[in-house]
Formats: structure tokens, C-alpha cells, sequence
């Protein structure tokens, strides 16, 4: 409020300096420090061997000593063997339980939501692996879900009550938890290799840990929620601090609890499927053999397989959110339905039907095949023309460019640059010591290749997702059209992706790319959506009576004042694309993704590690410009 | 059928007191005592310390049995005072006794003791417990102490008959209306035979019909029960419909404390006499006050002694003749006829 003052004229006359400022330094940086070093060949790996070999020589030590050493006999063997023997013991209950009893058990799992139709279909989704052959490789996979699902919870949902109650413990684990959720999953197998070896133990190790996050988040989030008056109810009839947690706060938590459950679920599902890499079986090392022997039908059945696991889960996790207790079955239903499922079972043994009936095998979808060869040979025209455009156009001009033309002090200075600009001091500081690491540790071409192919991935994301998702954020119809389809995309695993794009494009870069937009669109529209439908309708209608036209205001209050969600929707895709890198360096995308796959099967534990470092840090880069840029986008905070 | 099952026994009935309470909200709360202390206004001190002085200096007493009910409007501090009444927030200075024990000076172990015993709670929003039925959340106070489930049940049966829920008792909350969740609300609070009850703005989320409705209600428990009760509200007919005494409450300090007439009558301030101006006396008189005694006169339909001149107008517009006043033992007391009500109408206007 006070008054204009002269500084104000005097702004109009530096505006020029001002405004143009800083692309002058860019561009004068960008200049002079390519003529002063572009003469200079990668960057200097000075830390090259510094970290990777004690790391080797830890993995060579731990080889040696596994048998003698305390920390294992004492710790991890045991550990070992303990998850070990309850793999075993699931997966052998499973598969002696008759085949039918599953089916029913997810039947009336769903059922509990009073929606008999998704009851049915779910019931029968879960018949399905069977039908083509996979029945005990699902269950393999099913019983590796299940004990890592349950050790996520055991210890996920006392963090998050812990984080509900001391403030501080929730300050340390907040940032540690959204750390883990930039790291792609496969990063988190490393060092579980080296503490547990090959084998579906160190799988559930790395699955527990990768789908914690949720369980813990939301755990805190749902306790916080609970109404402060019910607390306080609690309190005023004397209530201790554990009767008020375990008679109010929790029981009332328990519907956002078991949203986190949910998501838990479906994120074990995405890396228990990408665990083959582990040697852990099941579904995903099916679906990586057949698609490495070109049987591509068998391919389409698997992946169909976790498309229905998947769907089964998630049915069974929305089942078990519903809030309304008044419309739950009663105790005495429940009671009931397990008697029932017992007296079924004892009729299956007692009438020899138990082990799945061996109508069909994978054979059925052998026709497949030549179906997708003849689409593939007579579409080469298509998919060779997109190739070409993608790879020849885009992405080996750009990453010779990065890597070959440009000095890194260069890329250094840009990326300091945009930090800066972005997000101030901090995020040029964090972006320039994050790179410095990257090339010291001389991964440095290798990231920028990674980038490369992960730019083309977003920016094709992008170009699909944010328009699709204003269509479908202003249109009912097609929001109601398209919301179940990337419901039901959004739960499927990552890894399945990968098999429409290698059926139509063999190996190479783009295959990698083409799963990562497919994986990646889908959070795009959602979220994209989400924020132009969430644009007050008093701002659209206050901006149509000033007469405005719709193009008007779709694009002078809706896209801007959903700016920052749509933002939060491209920080989305890029995490979604960063998590694919690796697996599409599993079809011949190269890059960092190579570098992990083949580390992890050669068991080279410290290149390993800093391939994932260098992943990781590219994510956390990704990650807090685009946040920083949508915190930008926000429009100023309310006074109080 | 009443709460307490042994009429005689000793009025289960508690003194509420404070002295020199003082509430602060922010990061540095010493300094705001001072600057409270110098009588600096709250907004000065908010923007000099960044602190909220939430309630400042306000002393009062309860006798057992009496409804003491603070009046103010949104902001004024009323529900940071009774917070610190009831200790759900520490009290910045000052202390807190009932029964002249000190409540701000007990450790958490006491202090649950003398919740589970003595006091009781309804919130604004009614702080039920959706996961809860209608029974068990009536019955939570008792639960609480480890009462068996057997008996507990039996007691929140016999509350529930009591607030008007005969039968709801299988219910979720969730599932009934608002007057009935809050009626809910009352049970729980009362089901644990508390000495002092806490009221906090209880009726204010309710419509007009049902608030009056829930007024009339408390009324008629309070008839029986005598608790002591400190009652919230920012509805000054509320106010004078149920206090014993009332205190006005303006930026976190007591202007006046009085009862309905004596703020009426004699507004220690002008902030006081703003909301005694808007109030029609018809509503603050009661029959008590225009009587006349009885002089052997025909008398038609007759009036509780404490029934307000407003709820009279209409018994005696419907009457040929002056009506009876009859005390609560139903003996006549006075007769109250049509000048005597017109008298108070014309000083209204
Ligand atoms: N936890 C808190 N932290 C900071 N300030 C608070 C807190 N609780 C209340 N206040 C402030 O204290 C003052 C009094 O609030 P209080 O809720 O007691 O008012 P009230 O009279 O109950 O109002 P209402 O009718 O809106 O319920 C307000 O200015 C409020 O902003
Ligand atoms: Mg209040």
C-alpha cells in the first residue's frame, strides 16, 4: 500500500536489462566456455574406480565369507532362510488348496462391496492363468506378493503411525520417503544382491522396501485426518494415549490405511513382476523368456495373466476401502463365507478335483504369432518410418550433440543455469553437484544418453497426454469414456508394456521408448484432467460474463489456473518414464538401462551401484525442476 | 428412567472455577503476557510477536448446579477458553480448579482420573465415532474405565432411552440426522455420570427448529439432573434461555458476568448493550416478574413461575380471563393479566 515510489520509473528503464539479463549470461557462458574447452573429450572420471571397487571388493569379501562371517550365519542367512521357508510354505498352501477355492476367495473378497458383477469378473480373472496353462507360475508369483506385502505392512504401518504422532520423526521420513519413490525399482536389488545372492529372497527384500512408501504415507495421513473433536471425545473421558490410538484413531484410519494397502499392493505387483532380473520366477521370467524366443502369442497370454492378477488385486483392494460399515456383511456373513470356503475345500480333496484341469495351454495363442508377423511385415512401412524419424531425426543428432559436440563445462553451466532460474540457488547448486557426481564417477556419456532417450520419451508423453487430458477434463462424456480405461492401464505393471512395443518394433531404442509412453500417458491425462476439472466454476463463470469465448477462457483461466496440477502431471510422467529406463534396457534401449541389466546378471555389484546412482540422480533432478517449476506456477498463497 | 437411579444420594455435583486464566498461541508467549498485561490490545501484540492472546484474564466461578454459559462471537476465544477449562489445552497463566483441586497443576495420570469420574464433553461437531454404533459410542466413556461390556450396554441403553433414542442403539451415527447425532452426542457425555459438563457451541450446527428443540431437551434434563454445566454459544437467546449467569466475552476477555437481567438491565459496557439492545425483554422476563398476587379473581389456564412473558403472550391471548402462576410444586403463586404484559411491551418499543 504505499505509494509509487521513482524506483518504479526507473524499473521501466532497466526492464531490458532485467528481462534479458540472464539469457545474455546464458548465452555468453554457453559461448565462451565452449570456445575456452571445446577442445575437451567426456568428463574427467577421477572417481571412476573410487567407489565401485571397495564395493567389489565387498561383493568378492561377502562371497567368501558368506559362510563363516556372524553378519551372515548371524543376520542375513537366517534372515534368508526364514523368508525363505515362508515363501515355500504360501506358495505350497496355494497350490495344494483346490484350484477353485482361490477364485471363489477373490469372489467374495469382492463381493464384500456388494457389487456382484465386478465380483464375478474378478472371480473369474483369477481363473484365467489357469485356463492357459500359467496356474503355478501365478501362484509363484502370487505367494513372493504376498509375503512381501505383508512384511510392507508389518513394518509400514508403525512407521506411519509414528510419523502421525512425533512431527519429527515425520520431518526425517518424509524426505527419505519421497526419495524412494524416485528411485526405480531395479536400483533396489543391487544391494539386496548383495546381502541375500540370487534368488526370490532378496526379490522380496527389494519389493518390501520399494512398495513401502504408500503403507507409511498414507497410514500418517489417515491417522492425521481422523476429526480433532473425536480425538478430543477420546481424551475427555480419560481415554490413554494407546486407547484413543487403537479405539479411535486407527479404526477410523482404517479406510486411508488400506488405500495405502492398495497401492502397496499394486506397486509389489509392478516389481514382483520385474524381479525375474533376480532370478525369482514367476510371471515376469515367463514373459522375458518367451518374448526373448520371439513367442510372441505366449508372450500376450502371460502378460494378459498379470493384466488379471492385477485387475484382481485391485478389485479386492477397493473392495476393502469401502467406509460405509453400515452396508458391510456382518460378522456372521463372514463367518459363514470362510466355513464355506473350508467345507469346499475338504469336498475337493474328498472328491479328487484339486489340481487345475489342463483344458488349454499357451498353445491356444500360438496362432497369435503369425498374426503379429504378418502385422509386423506388412506395417514395416509405418513402424520403419517412425523408427527412422525417432531415432535418425531426434535421437542420435541430440545425444552426439551432448555428448560429442558439446564441452561438459558447457552442459555444467546450463544446467546451473536453469536451476537457478527455476528454483534459485539451491536447485543451480543441487543440479551442478549432482552432474559433477555423475561424470566423476564416469557415467557421464552414458546419462546423457539415458536423457536423451528419456526427453524424446516425455516429450512424446507430454504431446499424447496433456491435450487428452484437457479433452477429457472438459468433456463428461469422454472423462466417463476414458476413466475406466486408464483405471484398469493404471494398475497394470510396467514390464507388460514392454511386450506391444517389441511386438511391433523388435529391438533397439524404440521399443524402450515406445513402452515408456505408453507406461507414462496414462498418470499424464489422469492427472492433467484432474486439474483442469478442479478450476473453481466460478472463476469459468465469472470469465464467461465478461463475454469471453470458450477458447478464451479454456486458455485465459482454466489452463492456467490448472497450470501447476498439469505440471504435477509432467513430473509424473517423467518419473514413470525415468522408472522404465531399465527395463527398456532389457530390449536393447543401451544407456544406463543396459548397464543395469547386465550388471545385476553378471553380478558386478559396483558398477551396478553406480549405474543406479547416476539413474537416481538424473531422477532427482527431473524430479525437483518440474516441482520447482510447478511450485512456481502457483498462484500466490491466501493472506491468513 | 432419570440419570441418577438413587434420588437422595448427594448431589453428584461439582464447583468449576478460574482464576486469572490467560491463553497465548505463537512463538513467543512471554512476551505477549507483558504486553497483555500493559492492557495492549490484540491485534498490537499479534503484529509485535507474532502471538494470538486467545483469552485473557478471565476469572469466573460455578456453583454446583448452576449452567454458566459464555456468550461472544466467532473469534472472541470461547472455544480456546473452555479448551482450557476442560485442560485439552494447557493454560498459558492462570489456574483451573474443580472442586478446588487444581486441574492445571495435575499430572496426566490425575488428570485422566478426573475425567473418567468427573467431567464430560459435547462438541460443536459432536466428535462421534463413525466406526461405532449408536450404542457403542454411547457407552465409550464407560468402555474406557473397563467397565464389562454387559453393563455398560445395559447403561447406554437406559441413556439412550433417556436422550430421546429409544432404538437406535444398532445404528451408525452417520445414518441419523443431525439434531439425533448430537443427541447421540449428549448420551455419551452423560452416560458416564460426569459432575461437570462441557458444552461447546453444541446446538450451533443444527437448524433452528431442532436447536430449539435440543434446548428444551437440555432444559429438562438439567430439571433432574443439577449438573454443573459451562455452556458455549454465540446465540444470545440461547444464552438467555439457558444460563443461570451468563458471561459476554469480547477478544478473549469477560466484559460483564451477570444473569439475563442484570445484563439487561444494567450493560457494563457498550459492547454488553449492544446485544441486550436487540433482545426483546418478553424473552428475559419471566412470569415471576409482572405477577400480581392472587386476589380471588377468576384465573383461566396457568403458567410455570419461570415460563418467559413471550411463551405466556400466547397462553393468554387464547385465555378469557388472567392466567394462574403456578410455582414448580404446581401451589398458585400470582396471577398474571393482559395490562401486566402490555406494560412490558410498551417499555419494548
Ligand atoms: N491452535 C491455535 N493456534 C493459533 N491460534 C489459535 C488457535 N486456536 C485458536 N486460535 C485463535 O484464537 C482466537 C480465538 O479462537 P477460538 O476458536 O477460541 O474462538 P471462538 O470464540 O471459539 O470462535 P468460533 O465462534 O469461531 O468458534 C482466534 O483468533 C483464533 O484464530
Ligand atoms: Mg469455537
Amino acid at each position: 500500500m504505499t505509494a509509487p515510489s521513482t524506483t518504479d520509473l526507473t524499473g521501466i528503464e532497466d526492464g531490458w536489462t532485467q528481462r534479458y539479463g540472464h539469457w545474455i549470461l546464458l548465452v555468453i557462458g554457453v559461448v565462451a566456455l565452449q570456445v575456452a574447452f571445446g577442445w575437451v573429450e567426456g568428463f574427467p572420471a577421477l572417481l571412476d574406480h573410487t567407489f565401485s571397487d571397495p564395493i567389489d571388493d565387498f561383493g568378492r569379501w561377502q562371497q567368501s565369507n558368506r559362510k563363516s562371517h556372524w553378519l551372515f550365519t548371524g543376520l542375513f542367512t537366517p534372515l534368508s532362510t526364514g523368508v525363505g521357508w515362508a515363501l515355500d510354505t504360501v506358495e505350497s498352501f496355494l497350490l495344494w488348496l483346490p484350484w477353485f477355492i482361490l477364485p471363489l476367495a477373490v469372489f467374495l473378497a469382492v463381493a464384500r462391496s456388494k457389487s456382484l458383477r465386478l465380483a464375478i469378473v474378478a472371480g473369474l480373472a483369477m481363473v484365467y492363468p489357469g485356463l492357459v496353462g500359467l496356474w503355478e507360475v501365478t501362484i509363484d508369483t502370487l505367494a513372493l506378493m504376498t509375503i512381501a506385502v505383508f512384511f510392507s505392512i508389518l513394518i509400514g504401518v508403525p512407521l506411519g503411525i509414528w510419523g502421525a504422532l512425533r512431527p519429527r520423526a515425520e520431518k526425517v521420513m518424509r524426505p527419505a520417503l519421497d526419495a524412494m519413490q524416485t528411485v526405480p525399482a531395479p536400483v533396489y536389488f543391487l544391494p539386496m544382491l548383495m546381502l541375500f545372492g540370487i534368488g526370490r529372497v532378496p526379490a522380496t527384500f527389494a519389493t518390501v522396501i520399494y512398495a513401502l512408501p504408500p503403507v507409511v504415507r498414507l497410514t500418517t495421513l489417515g491417522i492425521r485426518e481422523v476429526a480433532g473433536q473425536a480425538v478430543e471425545a477420546s481424551e475427555m473421558f480419560g481415554a490413554t494415549k494407546r486407547q484413543t490410538m487403537l479405539k479411535v484413531q486407527l479404526p477410523m484410519a482404517l479406510p486411508t490405511i488400506m488405500t495405502g494397502v492398495t497401492q502397496t499392493i499394486m506397486m509389489a505387483l509392478g516389481i514382483v513382476v520385474l524381479a525375474t532380473l533376480l532370478g525369482a520366477g514367476g510371471l515376469g521370467q515367463e514373459i522375458m523368456e518367451t518374448l526373448s524366443l520371439r513367442r510372441t502369442g505366449r508372450g500376450i497370454a502371460t502378460g494378459l495373466a498379470v493384466v488379471a492378477i492385477a485387475m484382481v488385486l485391485d478389485r479386492i483392494g477397493r473392495a476393502a476401502v469401502v467406509t460405509d460399515r453400515a452396508s458391510l456383511p456382518t460378522r456372521r456373513t463372514a463367518f459363514i463365507a470362510v466355513g464355506g470356503l473350508v467345507g469346499l475345500t475338504i469336498v475337493g480333496f474328498a472328491t479328487g478335483v484339486t489340481e487345475f484341469p489342463e483344458i488349454w495351454e499357451t498353445d491356444i495363442f500360438d496362432p497369435i504369432d503369425n498374426v503379429v508377423v504378418w502385422v509386423r511385415d506388412n506395417l514395416s512401412w509405418l513402424t520403419r518410418g517412425f523408427n527412422d524419424i525417432v531415432v535418425g531425426e531426434f535421437y542420435v543428432p541430440v545425444r552426439d550433440l551432448l555428448t560429442e559436440t558439446v564441452a561438459w563445462p558447457v552442459l555444467m553451466f546450463i544446467g546451473g543455469w536453469m536451476g537457478w532460474r527455476i528454483g534459485g540457488r539451491g536447485l543451480a547448486i543441487f543440479t551442478m553437484s549432482m552432474m559433477t557426481a555423475i561424470g566423476l564417477i564416469g557415467m557421464w556419456a552414458l546419462s546423457l544418453d539415458t536423457l536423451t532417450q528419456v526427453v524424446a520419451a516425455v516429450l512424446m508423453s507430454v504431446a499424447i497426454a496433456v491435450p487428452l487430458g484437457i479433452w477429457a477434463g472438459r468433456n463428461r462424456r469422454v472423462e466417463a469414456f476414458l476413466g475406466p480405461i486408464l483405471d484398469a492401464l493404471q494398475t497394470i505393471p510396467s514390464l507388460v508394456y514392454i511386450i506391444p512395443a517389441v511386438i511391433f518394433f523388435t529391438v533397439g531404442v524404440i521399443p524402450g521408448i515406445i513402452a515408456s509412453v505408453l507406461y507414462a500417458v496414462v498418470p499424464g491425462i489422469r492427472i492433467t484432467a484432474l486439474g483442469i476439472r478442479e478450476v473453481p466454476e466460478e472463476s469459468i463463470e465469472a470469465s464467461q460474463v465478461f463475454g469471453a469465448t470458450p477458447r478464451q477462457t479454456m486458455f485465459g483461466v482454466r489452463v492456467p489456473l490448472a497450470a501447476p496440477t498439469i505440471m504435477a502431471g509432467i513430473n509424473q510422467v517423467i518419473m514413470m518414464v525415468l522408472a522404465m529406463v531399465i527395463i527398456s534396457g532389457l530390449v536393447g534401449g543401451g544407456a544406463l538401462g543396459f548397464e543395469t541389466v547386465s550388471a545385476v546378471k553378471r553380478s558386478d555389484l559396483g558398477k551396478g551401484i553406480e549405474v543406479g546412482f547416476a539413474i537416481v540422480a538424473i531422477a532427482m533432478i527431473l524430479d525437483r525442476t518440474t516441482q520447482a517449476i510447478a511450485d512456481r506456477l502457483r498462484p500466490p498463497p491466501a493472506l491468513h | 428412567m432419570a440419570i441418577e437411579q438413587t434420588e437422595d444420594a448427594a448431589p453428584t455435583t461439582a464447583s468449576l472455577s478460574a482464576v486469572g486464566v490467560f491463553k497465548v498461541f505463537g512463538p513467543k508467549p512471554d512476551k505477549a503476557l507483558q504486553m497483555a498485561a500493559a492492557g495492549e490490545p490484540r491485534d498490537e501484540i499479534l503484529r509485535a510477536t507474532g502471538n494470538t492472546v486467545a483469552v485473557r484474564d478471565v476469572s469466573f466461578e460455578v456453583t454446583p448446579g448452576e449452567t454458566f454459559v459464555v456468550m461472544g462471537l466467532s473469534g472472541s476465544g470461547k472455544s480456546t477458553l473452555v479448551r482450557c477449562i476442560a485442560r485439552l489445552t494447557d493454560v498459558t497463566r492462570g489456574r483451573v480448579t474443580i472442586n478446588d483441586r487444581d486441574l492445571t497443576a495435575m499430572d496426566d495420570q490425575e488428570l485422566r482420573e478426573v475425567r473418567r469420574k468427573q467431567m464430560s464433553m459435547v462438541f460443536q461437531h459432536f466428535g462421534l465415532f463413525p466406526h461405532r454404533r449408536v450404542i457403542d459410542n454411547v457407552a465409550y466413556g464407560l468402555e474406557i474405565q473397563g467397565v464389562p461390556r454387559e453393563e455398560r450396554h445395559k447403561k447406554a441403553l437406559e441413556v439412550l432411552d433417556v436422550v430421546g433414542l429409544d432404538g437406535w442403539g444398532d445404528h451408525y451415527p452417520q445414518q441419523l440426522s443431525g439434531g439425533m447425532q448430537q443427541r447421540v452426542g449428549l448420551g455419551r457425555a452423560l452416560a458416564v455420570e460426569p459432575e461437570v459438563l462441557f458444552f461447546d457451541e453444541p446446538f450451533s450446527a443444527l437448524d433452528p427448529l431442532i436447536r430449539r428443540e435440543m434446548q428444551d431437551e437440555l432444559l429438562r434434563l438439567q430439571a433432574d439432573m443439577h449438573r454443573t454445566i459451562m455452556f458455549i454459544t454465540h446465540d444470545f437467546d440461547e444464552a438467555i434461555k439457558l444460563g443461570d449467569r451468563i458471561a459476554i466475552m469480547k477478544d478473549g476477555e469477560f466484559d460483564q458476568i451477570g444473569t439475563a437481567l442484570e445484563l439487561l438491565a444494567n450493560p457494563a459496557t457498550d459492547y454488553v448493550r449492544e446485544f441486550t439492545e436487540d433482545v426483546s425483554r418478553i424473552k428475559v422476563l419471566t412470569a415471576w416478574h409482572v405477577m400480581r398476587p392472587h386476589a380471588g379473581e377468576a384465573i383461566g389456564p396457568r403458567v410455570g413461575v419461570n415460563q418467559s412473558i413471550d411463551e405466556i403472550l400466547v397462553v393468554l391471548l387464547g385465555a378469557e380471563d388472567a392466567v394462574g402462576v403456578e410455582d414448580l410444586s404446581g401451589e398458585l403463586v400470582g396471577v398474571v393479566d393482559r395490562e401486566a404484559v402490555i406494560g412490558v411491551l410498551d417499555t419494548e418499543s
